[in-house]
């Protein structure tokens, strides 16, 4: 008789707090169950208490991955983002969240990584690291990555200057870029408040991107960075 | 068992007592040893994982019956995710989902009363579940029109939910017996002290192995402690059920002496035959929840049906 062939889950000897910081993370039935809840709620609530208004849906690819980049001025812009791509695709919809941060704690990373399904996104010692887990992130079809290219939440209300991150992932990769402008976020939610506040939000998602045909050198780094911030820009103006 | 029964409970509040000064006499040999300079940095981390087990399984059973069942219920499907996760079967949807699904339907059979009886608990349902468990798994196959490799999923999933699921959530249908506390508190440190009593003997007298090629750290000598201790606790705590028999007693001392170091090394064998440690990390010093629980299976079950036996459920 052949021997059976067990496959131990990866991560069974790995403490909680940390099995919730590691990623690519193990998926589970309840986890699945609460963020599809959660994902639900949270709509509902955007959608009435912020009002929130989502155009250019229809640029949405229908398959295949790609990235969401926008501007960073909340707390909110993850879960506008989220909100506006298609329910079914919630387990594999993934935003960059800064783990020096959104993993700092244990029911912070329980919240970060259950809820909100964020990719540990190291901004000060291993970017690089970081990067190289989004794109692996981008290779498998069907997932979608959320980016703020900022690195960090503005506290004036302009948006600051893109980071290179996003040129590195996108420039000579088959990647498709959607640059998005979330307006209304300072308002409702700016740093450093408990509570947002009931003021509207208004989502806009531009034309796909690619960067495909550029090569990886740094000033082609440079453009990608330089031509994305002008789109999210304008879409914050129209 | 209700928040009122257990203020007045003398067996609820005894074993609180003794429980208490256990935790408080161990906590202080521990510290005069670390004071004397002595290593005990691991024992002292399983100490801190009881400080947090004992109030939580006290104050479970304190909130009475409902509180108890959904406890026991939330153990079996913790306790069978570990399982599920330890040989893989935790990536079939389908399975799992299924075994969860069961394993919450005997939580709701043990706390719903029985249509014709009357009593708290269905039991009929209760024992025939395995019947319409075992049924639905064996159909997801048949369902999902797929054979290859489907054998080994189906048998996992039946062995874990018998087990880890319909076994276990015996310790769940004592609580509806009229003699709830003492069946409970009495399994659960019996149980507990059985383990600890074979450790201790192991590591004093030990030579020879128990099962060497199962647990390298069982011993004859710990097993033949752990006995002799589990034997005296039905006498010394006779007050958990007075109508006992001096027979009964001895019946009660065999289950969990010999009972409690089966379960021990059924889940030793299943990890050593998946090659993993532990069942899982979440009890600190402790390993997985099944590392813990894993003699309450084997003696649960027995138990209650003995006792159901001589004493009637009543």
């Amino acid at each position: 008789m052949e021997n059976w062939q067990y496959r131990p889950s990866p991560g069974i000897g790995t403490p909680v707090a940390e099995s919730l910081r590691s990623f690519p993370r193990e998926p589970g039935m309840l986890a699945y169950a609460i963020r599809s809840l959660a994902a639900l709620l949270l709509r509902v609530w955007l959608r009435t208490y912020h009002r929130l208004g989502i155009e250019g849906r229809e640029n949405l690819p229908k398959r295949g991955s790609y990235v969401l980049v926008c501007n960073h001025t909340s707390h909110l812009d993850a879960l506008c983002l989220q909100c506006a791509v298609p329910l079914s695709r919630i387990h594999s919809c993934f935003p960059a969240a800064a783990a020096d941060y959104f993993f700092s704690s244990l029911p912070r990373s329980a919240v970060s990584a259950i809820v909100i399904n964020a990719l540990p996104f190291d901004r000060q010692a291993n970017g690089g690291e970081s990067l190289a887990l989004c794109s692996e992130v981008l290779e498998k079809a069907g997932n979608i990555l959320i980016l703020f290219p900022e690195g960090t939440r503005t506290t004036t209300g302009s948006m600051g200057r893109f980071r290179s991150g996003i040129g590195r992932l996108a420039a000579g990769n088959d990647v498709d870029v959607l640059p998005c402008h979330l307006d209304g976020g300072i308002e409702a939610w700016p740093k450093g408040r408990l509570f947002p506040r009931p003021r509207r939000l208004r989502l806009r998602i531009g034309q796909t991107r690619n960067y495909g045909h550029l090569d990886r050198s740094p000033s082609s780094v440079r453009a990608v960075c330089a031509d994305l911030e002008v789109r999210v820009a304008e879409l914050g103006e129209g | 068992m209700s928040i009122e029964l257990a203020i007045n409970s003398p067996v609820f509040l005894r074993y609180l007592l003794i429980v208490g000064g256990l935790l408080v006499g161990a906590g202080i040999v521990l510290v005069s040893l670390r004071l004397a300079g002595r290593n005990v940095e691991s024992p002292l981390r399983t100490y801190r994982g009881w400080l947090v087990m004992i109030p939580i399984v006290l104050g479970t059973l304190f909130l009475g019956r409902e509180a108890t069942i959904l406890g026991v219920t939330l153990l079996a499907a913790v306790g069978f995710k570990e399982f599920a996760r330890a040989t893989g079967l935790y990536a079939d949807w389908w399975m799992t989902g299924t075994v969860y699904l069961a394993i919450v339907a005997l939580g709701v059979v043990t706390l719903a009363p029985d249509p014709r009886l009357a009593s708290p608990g269905w039991y009929g349902f209760f024992m025939a579940s395995p019947v319409f468990v075992i049924s639905s798994i064996l159909l997801i196959p048949v369902v999902r029109n797929r054979a290859r490799g489907e054998l080994q999923k189906v048998a996992l999933a039946i062995l874990g939910f018998i087990y880890f699921g319909w076994m276990f959530m015996h310790l769940g249908f004592l609580a509806n017996t009229g003699n709830a506390y003492g069946y409970l508190l009495f399994l659960v440190f019996a149980v507990e002290v059985n383990d600890v009593a074979a450790y201790t003997f192991g590591r004093i007298f030990g030579k020879r192995k128990l099962r060497d090629h199962i647990s390298p750290n069982k011993t004859l000598a710990g097993s033949v402690g752990a006995i002799a201790v589990s034997m005296a606790l039905p006498w010394l705590l006779w007050f958990s059920f007075p109508h006992f028999s001096p027979a009964l007693l001895v019946l009660t001392g065999l289950i969990v002496g010999v009972g409690g170091q089966l379960g021990d090394l059924v889940i030793s064998f299943i990890k050593r035959d998946i090659g993993i440690k532990d069942m899982g990390t979440t009890i600190q010093g402790h390993g997985g929840i099944l590392d813990r629980v894993d003699s309450m299976i084997f003696v649960a079950p027995i138990f209650f049906h003995m006792q159901r036996w001589f004493s009637g459920l009543g």
